[in-house]
């Protein structure tokens, strides 16, 4: 037996007031001057009569009348019986969210946690069903409607923390599943997790089936000091023809004292590099740059490193390097092309961090086998399509997986035999000058080359004014992916074979367009260029909770130095994580996904290999769970909660259980039955008295002036 | 003891001069007596002027040692034998009030005090007693006389003056005091004591029977305020006796049945002994019109006009 709001017996010391105060033999201030004593001092224990309870019984209905109201509003509950609390409740469908970001690693929140979630388990009744989830970035229920208490405390037991971020939503969907196939009608959904704000977008959608209660437990405190590597970035230089990596870092920290000296270490393969001392304000943040490195060898690892704090997870980033690989671009001209016609085009990209363009421009008429052999992207930049055996070759080229692009300006044409290459028309250029200039009305910003534009202020493509412009006709099998407000074509691609050609209906120099002053222009012709290039970006470092297909060859190939690292489909690989686990990835033609569970380095190698740098990727933490800035735990408990529903408050990390408690009380009704025991008392004592009080009346007062006080 | 009074008395014109509340409006004694007895009188059917003529009462046996001249010579002429008549009383008696002026007698619950009841009914019967041409005196005492104005028939103005400046200042006590009054009065008479008895019976007997045996007819009033006899308090408060100063703290509760079932004892008590005495008694309470008394008082003095 426990009670809710225990507080309330305080009242009890209330029971002691009317006896005390009829004991008390207090002397009144008021003085009855009476003729004589001789009869009052014949009655027996005169001055001792306010001592003497007269009516032991109704003193004690009143006592225990108030005693039973203090009881029903102190809220009982039934902690221990199961047997007698199951038989008066109906069984629940319980389903416990336990969060096990890296967040949760703060300190001691994860024993914490598990202790909450320990104290559900406990408190579950033989007729209960339990599921239990642990969700991260995503949910995994690892036991659903479980009445086994055993097997859900082992289940409990046998969890660690992952290297991922919070993400409610997962988590309340798969709950919500849950809940919505239960046949119970007695649903509860008990979440307890560190209630990062950065968890919870609001639109997430969950709703749970009426009837769920949801109990927030929080775990955690609110203004927690954190130190973490909020982010690197690895700039290539080149010097003396060789690639150089400068490393900068930005550090933050929230809360907490201000900090005079922070080491912040690079390592390269295991061993420090260089250190950099910081001074680290609270709530404030610093940058550090390490000197510049010659990179030489692939997969080197690196890790920039602070010293470790209450979540050390996030005190580090790691990533991995390889020397550069450049994608080879030809620039075909026209003959009697300006001297300066493919200025804009050549310098934009020249000018780049990530990728490393070698950029050749010929003459269209000159081009050779080994030409395109050692380039991966052709630019036709206002000339017309090689006839006879370069057309032929080029268009072998494009078939075999290589890309070209075809820049329409003054002296591009049409000529027989381009419909094998490319299907859509053009016609000769169109003024735009007499109806102001074009614009581009439309951009497909789903397509990889307009996909880093779609975001907010991410670049805007209708500032450049188009003066003219080849209309393009587009056939079937043509994608276009931008158009002047005019409607017609400016944009136009087209698969051949393994590769892609796509034309440009406007050139890309400062003749028939601005494009090239325009902010976009820069990043649109890498974008152009990376796309058909077939160039896969350097990913330095992957997000823990990412699922890799190592059968990309995308992926592998922005990773892989080397062709030869490229993995095929008919070998084996293991994949090796950083705790020292293994993944066995068998051969075949699907995919061979890969996931990344863990903070450090994977490496991917042929089984039985002892290659000294294999393939490798490098896994840290998501920076956004760094933030350890809270919401209110009702709020996401009122989201996703039935509209019906009262949500009950969480309570704050060790008070839970009288978190439970109130869970409880919910279901118990004590309190009603109590209320009505001391209505029933109390109408008791009051028929009790009275009568009682008209008894002693009408012996003691024969003419009905006398009245006496009782007290019970 | 419930004491109501008689039918028949209230009803007749003058009755509200009874009231004790009315009367305490009215500051001359004399007025007051008058206006009381007058009014009283003037509603009884019989004739006021009792006594003043010898008025056959009863024959009885001669006895030797009888006055032969009341002999009735007429009935003896009838039957032979010798008869004596038996005529009523004489009505130049003593009649003198013994008044308790004791501090308990100060005690009021409304507008009339104990005092000042027993002052009225005193000043009321000397006044009447006058009229019966009777010699009156008084007697004040509380633990000791306090003032004594022997009977005489030119005593109603020192009587009154005496009743008028009357004041109680000390405990009471009424063995010693009756016992030197009853010293003091040389002829029969009839004695009026007026008191609230916080004695025991025995105490109160003894000293009365002090007179009775000296051969007065005593007539005892028992003056208490309604208080005193219903012990209507409530709250609990501390009780102090006028008399003694002491104080004891009362929860009147349950107490006050039993002060109730003492005060009744203890009246009924009396009652009995001076009936066992030949002493008329009577409970007067002071929220009571004086009616009841004054009838109490006729009924005794026609009793002892009689004579045997």
């Amino acid at each position: 037996m426990g009670f809710l709001a225990p507080v309330f017996f305080v009242g009890l010391a209330a029971l002691s007031v009317p006896v005390i105060v009829h004991l008390t033999e207090r002397q009144r201030e008021e003085v009855v001057h009476f003729p004589s004593l001789m009869f009052l001092h014949r009655i027996p224990f005169r001055s001792t009569e306010r001592r003497k309870i007269r009516n032991w019984f109704l003193l004690a209905i009143r006592c225990l009348a108030l005693l039973v109201l203090l009881a029903a509003f102190s809220r009982p509950f039934l902690a221990t019986s199961e047997i007698s609390s199951g038989a008066v409740l109906g069984p629940r469908e319980i389903v416990v969210l336990v969060d096990r970001s890296y967040s949760m690693g703060y300190g001691t929140r994860w024993e914490r946690a598990t202790g909450a979630a320990r104290e559900v388990l406990d408190e579950m009744r033989s007729t209960d069903r339990v599921s239990l989830i642990f969700f991260s970035t995503g949910a995994h229920a690892v036991l659903r409607a479980s009445s086994d208490k055993p097997r859900l405390l082992a289940a409990l037991d046998s969890t660690s923390l992952s290297a991922e971020a919070t993400r409610f939503g997962p988590a309340l969907k798969l709950a919500q599943s849950i809940l919505d196939e239960s046949e119970y009608s007695d649903l509860e959904a008990v979440i307890i997790s560190d209630f990062q704000r950065s968890a919870w977008s609001g639109d997430e959608s969950v709703a749970f089936p009426p009837g769920t209660t949801v109990t927030p437990i929080e775990i955690g405190e609110k203004d927690q000091p954190n130190m973490s590597v909020a982010g690197v970035t690895l700039r290539k230089e080149f010097f003396s023809g060789r690639e150089r990596i400068r490393v900068a870092a930005r550090l933050t920290r929230e809360a907490g004292g201000s900090l005079e000296d922070v080491t912040v270490r690079l390592e390269l393969d295991g061993h420090e590099n260089q250190a950099r001392t910081v001074r680290l304000d609270p709530t404030g943040s610093a940058a550090v740059t390490f000197d510049a490195f010659t990179l030489s060898d692939p997969f080197t690892r690196g890790t920039v490193r602070i010293d470790a704090d209450a979540m050390p997870q996030d005190n580090s980033i790691n990533f991995v390097l390889s020397p550069g690989r450049a994608l080879s671009i030809l620039i075909l001209e026209g003959q009697g092309a300006r001297k300066d016609a493919s200025l804009y085009l050549r310098r934009a990209l020249e000018i780049s961090e990530a990728a490393t363009f070698q950029v050749v421009v010929r003459p269209s008429t000159t081009v050779t086998a080994a030409d395109l052999d050692t380039h991966s992207l052709v630019i036709l930049n206002g000339a017309r399509l090689p006839g006879g055996t370069s057309g032929q070759r080029l268009r072998e080229f494009v078939q075999a997986g290589g890309g070209l692009l075809m820049v329409l300006g003054e002296r591009s044409a049409w000529r027989d035999g381009l419909e094998a290459v490319f299907s859509a028309r053009f016609g000769p250029a169109t003024d735009h000058a007499r109806r102001g200039p074009g614009r581009i009305g439309f951009v497909d910003y789903s397509h990889p080359v307009f996909e880093v534009f779609s975001g907010p202020r991410g670049g805007d493509f209708s500032r450049a004014r188009f003066f003219r412009s080849r209309p393009l006709t587009v056939s079937e099998g043509d994608r276009v992916l931008a158009r002047f407000d005019d409607g017609s074509a400016a944009l136009v691609e087209r698969q051949l074979g393994e590769g892609r050609i796509m034309v440009w209906a406007s050139t890309l120099d400062g003749f028939w367009n601005d494009l090239a002053l325009q902010p976009v222009f820069l990043p649109f012709v890498h974008r152009l260029a990376q796309y058909l290039g077939g160039f896969g970006e350097r990913v330095p470092w992957f997000t823990a909770g990412q699922v890799i297909d190592l059968s990309d060859l995308d992926l592998v190939a922005g990773a892989a130095s080397t062709p030869e690292e490229l993995i095929r489909p008919d070998e084996e690989r293991v994949a090796l994580a950083p705790g020292g686990g293994s993944v066995l990835l068998p051969p075949g033609a699907g995919p061979r996904y890969l996931e990344l569970r863990e903070q450090g380095f994977y490496e991917v190698r042929p089984p039985g290999s002892n290659e000294p740098r294999p393939l490798t990727f490098a896994v840290n933490v998501d920076p956004s769970e760094s933030d350890l800035s809270t919401m209110d735990p009702d709020e996401l408990a009122a989201a996703v909660a039935p509209r019906e529903q009262t949500v009950r408050a969480g309570p704050a990390a060790g008070t839970l259980g009288e978190v439970t408690n109130e869970d409880r009380e919910r279901r118990q009704s004590l309190w009603r039955f109590l209320l009505v025991a001391a209505f029933i008392l109390l109408v008791t004592e009051t028929a009790l008295s009275n009568w009682l009080s008209r008894v002693a009346g009408s012996s003691r007062f024969e003419d009905g002036r006398g009245h006496a006080k009782s007290i019970g | 003891m419930t004491l109501r009074a008689q039918p028949g008395f209230r009803s007749s014109t003058g009755a509200q001069f009874l009231d004790p509340v009315v009367l305490s409006r009215i500051d001359n004694l004399e007025l007051l007596a008058r206006t009381v007895v007058d009014g009283f009188l003037h509603g009884l059917h019989r004739s006021p002027h009792l006594g003043l003529s010898l008025d056959f009462a009863e024959h009885r046996a001669y006895m030797p040692g009888d006055d032969i001249r009341r002999i009735d010579w007429r009935l003896f002429a009838r039957t032979d034998r010798f008869f004596v008549k038996l005529f009523e009383a004489e009505t130049s008696a003593d009649f003198i009030v013994l008044l308790d002026v004791s501090l308990s007698m100060s005690f009021s619950t409304h507008h009339v005090s104990k005092l000042d009841y027993a002052r009225y009914l005193a000043a009321c019967l000397t006044f009447f007693s006058q009229k019966q041409r009777d010699r009156v005196g008084l007697a004040t005492f509380d633990h000791e006389v306090v003032e004594y104005i022997p009977p005489s028939t030119r005593h109603m103005e020192l009587i009154l003056y005496a009743l008028d400046k009357a004041e109680p200042g000390r405990p009471g006590e009424l063995g010693a005091p009756l016992r030197q009054i009853g010293e003091n009065l040389s002829h029969r008479g009839i004695v009026l004591l007026i008191s609230d008895f916080y004695e025991d019976p025995n105490t109160v007997i003894e000293a009365s029977r002090h007179l009775r045996y000296r051969g007065h007819d005593l007539i005892v009033f028992h003056v208490l305020d309604p208080a005193e006899l219903d012990f209507p308090f409530e709250e609990a408060s501390s009780f102090q006796d006028l008399e003694s100063g002491q104080m004891i703290p009362v929860v009147p509760g349950e107490l006050a049945e039993e002060y109730r079932t003492l005060v009744r004892e203890h009246t009924s008590e009396l009652e009995r002994r001076f009936a066992a005495n030949r002493i008329d008694y009577a409970v007067l309470n002071t929220a009571q019109p004086l009616d009841f008394a004054l009838f109490q008082y006729l009924s005794s003095r026609e009793k002892l006009r009689r004579v045997r």
